[in-house]
């Protein structure tokens, strides 16, 4: 107060009263509002616990979603196309698996005796080979490659 | 810590206890936390509104309170940060500047319904409002509530030097107020 006096002195003078004043029986009737509120707030506070489901909605949306477009496509597909075409698609894939493997089991060396032998060979007489040239040739041909 | 307090803190951390404990809470401190808010705001309505938000505050937070400071005073920094917060956001809603504040803070002043003071009373808070925010807060700490200035730096986070200078300023600025103006 002394510090007071020595910096304000016209401040000093005047008297401390509160000047402001509030509704009669404010204070008597602020902590049920205030146990009112907090009510309130409580019931806020547990709503926001219910909302963690809100933060696991996306993910079991999408989940969801694909277990629909599962049955939309797997299901249709099972039920609607015919067993035949499926058995046929089967059927090629094997001969293309198997000639595969036919090919796979054949060593080199029994690749080249193959080639090499006189299996394929066929001994014909003169009388077939007069025959097979008059039926694909004609004279002037014969003749032309005859006087070469 | 005192005794009532310290009852007070342990019955809020118990959960059987704490409404029971809020409620003391509430009636012990509201007037003097209201007085504290109204001196800031000004207008009864915005204090009752922050009243609430403090009160509010303090129970959301009350688990988070490690009694390092005494509840008096950690209520009155509550208090003082919601009131803060409140006027700065009526500056952001209106697109204030720093004497609009001043301005909107008189005009809640006179249009309050419960303002009771006489003419000198009105013209020492028209002194007071035209300081700046923090010194004016510290005015009123000091000048109205008797607060110490050690309790004052826990609440406002300053240091006691800081508080006597700011107080100095402020008291020199409202006696010329009063000095100079009709």
């Amino acid at each position: 107060m002394e510090e007071l006096k020595n910096i304000a002195p016209e401040l000093s003078k005047l008297k401390k009263e509160n000047a402001f004043g509030t509704p009669r029986g404010y204070f008597d009737d602020f902590p049920a509002r205030m146990q009112m509120k907090l009510e309130a707030e409580k019931n806020v506070a547990d709503k926001q616990e219910f909302k963690i489901i809100n933060l696991l909605k996306p993910a079991l949306g999408l989940a969801a979603s694909f277990a629909i477009i599962f049955m939309l496509v797997y299901i249709p597909i099972k039920t609607f196309i015919p067993q035949e075409q499926i058995i046929q698609t089967t059927v090629s894939n094997d001969y293309n698996d198997q000639f595969h493997t036919i090919l796979e089991e054949l060593d080199e060396n029994s690749f080249f005796s193959l080639l090499e032998s006189n299996d394929t060979e066929e001994n014909f007489s003169d009388d077939d080979l007069v025959a097979y040239v008059s039926s694909n040739f004609s004279a002037y041909e014969i003749f032309e490659y005859t006087d070469k | 810590m005192q005794g009532p307090d310290k009852n007070i803190i342990s019955d809020l951390k118990d959960k059987n206890k704490r409404d029971l404990a809020f409620h003391q809470l509430v009636s012990t401190y509201q007037e003097r936390l209201y007085w504290h808010i109204r001196k800031i705001v000004m207008n009864h309505e915005d204090a009752d509104d922050v009243l609430q938000n403090t009160f509010l505050k303090v129970w959301r937070s009350i688990d988070n309170f490690r009694e390092e400071s005494s509840l008096f005073t950690w209520l009155y920094r509550i208090a003082t940060n919601e009131s803060i917060t409140f006027i700065n956001s009526k500056k952001k809603k209106n697109f204030m500047q720093m004497n609009d504040v001043s301005e909107f803070l008189m005009d809640n002043l006179t249009s309050d319904p419960y303002f009771e003071g006489n003419e000198i009373q009105l013209k020492l808070q028209q002194a007071i409002l035209r300081l700046p925010e923090k010194q004016r807060i510290v005015f009123n700490m000091k000048y109205f509530d008797d607060l110490k200035y050690d309790e004052m730096s826990e609440i406002l986070d300053t240091s006691v030097g800081a508080l006597k200078a700011s107080y100095h300023h402020a008291a020199k600025k409202i006696e010329d107020y009063l000095k100079n103006t009709d």
